[in-house]
């Protein structure tokens, strides 16, 4: 299907012009590449740059230098073979959940998209919720949404930024867990941004922690914890304990 | 401290007690405004003459209504006006969304336009009247055209501005999903500039009874305009209260319709006072 690695930074960096007029840096030779399949983490400090990678990969943006290719080729604009969910809300707030979901699909020109729809609407559990509007539902609910409204386009490359950083604690480990449960079936490749190291190696393979901005890549942590796996139980084994105070003693 | 919720009945019992306090405060304003201007008049505090009195405007409009206007029928008069507030707002809005929103997706278009656009909306529109009765003629199309001129910019500067701040994370989000340009601009953009078009339609509606009227005063055959302007020539204040009064109740019918239509186009927002109720 591709020549490449689905994920490959080569050295790359990207300054901003501020609102003052002088430069910011984001990041400064990014150098990293990810296996398909894979479901990765980048942690690292706020405002390290760790966002600004995933909208260069989404082709929101264009590196100032160095390349970053999605399946062997340079990304240079917008791929709708990658999905995003974004760190705030980005629902469609004139759309019931029905059509939020159901919204790539339309764009795309898809025919009979209704089960596919309602599958969805089931898989994130939102179902009986379908015509309420997105300032009708909760945090959590409008998460599930744009998850759903993600997925349904089965990407080959998801990427996730900060995404349940707004919610509380609970709902944030519900859907850490409903996270988990719904990718091990779709078995796409995953870009997952997060400050919190713990949901990062409750849902990763790997987790790569960058630096203080501008961000280069400070370590690479492999996460052999067993799949299936059920987050919300794993923060208190054994294992997962040790991953974290390794990973700990990296980045303080 | 009540023990209790109210009872589902107490609570419409003490929103309709409120109502009813409300209404007829309402009404007694009305009463005492109206009384005293006809008893000042009645006195000859307030010269009839100049001022005209209640009773006089009812008799106009009952004048009016039985046997016509100096101008032909009442109802002819005042749907000649209707009409060209009517023609002038919709083709106000519509060319207003239209340019609104191309131009605030072609940014280069935009600045080109900038300065005439600036230019044609410092112009005090009003005066344009008088050019469009010596090119149109007396006819409607002349008042047409002005109703149009004056709903046209503000229609058109919401729906440039309402573009412009659509937010670029659900702008990114479609992009995303797969949506192309067309499709943003019409399931993207346009919805999340409507409630300031919206907004805008509430104004512009009166905007455009002004241009029909203005038009009329210029010159004119027929219309509420005409019926004011020869009304003054009579020195018939009365007159001129009764034209006055029909065209609020036109204003305010279309500003029923508006809220209505707001309400069904809008009804994915949070519940919110409306343009009616302030």
């Amino acid at each position: 299907m591709n020549s490449g690695s689905p994920v490959k930074f080569e050295n790359v960096s990207k300054r901003f012009r501020t609102p003052k007029g002088t430069w910011y840096q984001a990041l400064a030779g990014l150098d990293f590449e990810i296996k398909a399949g894979e479901f990765v983490s980048l942690v690292g400090p706020t405002g390290c740059g760790k966002s600004t990678a995933l909208t260069l990969l989404a082709g929101l943006e264009q590196p100032s230098i160095g390349s970053v290719k999605v399946n062997g080729s340079e990304v240079t604009e917008i791929d709708t073979s990658t999905g995003f969910v974004f760190q705030h809300d980005a629902t469609f707030p004139w759309m019931n959940v029905y059509n939020n979901i159901a919204a790539g699909p339309k764009f795309r020109g898809v025919k009979d998209y209704d089960a596919l729809v309602r599958t969805w609407i089931g898989k994130v559990g939102l179902t009986g919720f379908e015509s309420n509007y997105p300032h009708q539902l909760s945090g959590g609910m409008k998460k599930r949404v744009a998850l759903a409204q993600a997925l349904i386009n089965e990407p080959t490359l998801l990427l996730m930024d900060e995404p349940f950083s707004a919610l509380d604690v609970q709902t944030r480990s519900i859907m850490t867990d409903e996270l988990v449960t719904i990718w091990e079936t779709t078995g796409s490749t995953v870009v997952f941004v997060t400050h919190d190291l713990e949901e990062a190696i409750a849902l990763s393979d790997r987790v790569i922690v960058l630096t203080a901005g501008p961000a280069k890549v400070k370590a690479d942590f492999k996460i052999d914890l067993v799949r299936p796996r059920k987050a919300r139980d794993i923060r208190f084994t054994e294992e997962f304990l040790k991953i974290y105070q390794d990973i700990w003693s990296v980045t303080s | 401290m009540a023990e209790e919720f109210l009872s589902e009945a107490a609570i419409k019992k003490n929103r309709s007690k409120h109502r009813i306090k409300v209404h007829s405060l309402q009404l007694s304003l009305a009463v005492f405004l109206l009384g005293s201007w006809q008893l000042l008049a009645d006195h000859q505090i307030l010269d009839p003459f100049f001022y005209g009195r209640p009773s006089g405007v009812m008799h106009q409009l009952g004048v009016w209504i039985t046997h016509g206007t100096s101008i032909g029928s009442l109802w002819v008069n005042a749907w000649v006006t209707f009409y060209e507030a009517t023609y002038g707002f919709l083709a106000g809005v519509i060319l207003g969304i239209i340019f609104g929103v191309f131009l605030a997706r072609n940014p280069t278009a935009a600045e080109i336009f900038a300065p005439y656009i600036k230019v044609s909306n410092s112009i005090p529109r009003v005066v344009l009247g008088s050019i469009f009765v010596l090119w149109l003629g007396l006819g409607s199309v002349s008042k047409v055209a002005l109703a149009f001129v004056l709903v046209f910019f503000p229609v058109f500067f919401n729906a440039f501005q309402g573009t412009r701040e659509a937010d670029h994370k659900l702008i990114a989000n479609a992009k995303l999903l797969g949506a192309s340009k067309r499709q943003i601009t019409l399931r993207v953009i346009f919805p999340s500039a409507l409630s300031w078009i919206t907004a805008s339609m509430h104004v512009s509606f009166g905007f455009a009874l002004i241009g029909a009227i203005v038009g009329e005063f210029l010159g004119a055959q027929r219309g509420l305009g005409l019926l004011i302007a020869t009304a003054q020539g009579n020195f018939n204040p009365n007159g001129v209260y009764a034209a006055m009064l029909l065209i609020a109740i036109m204003a305010l019918s279309a500003e029923w319709l508006i809220t209505k239509m707001e309400n069904r186009l809008l009804n994915w927002r949070p519940t919110q006072v409306s343009g009616s109720e302030l």
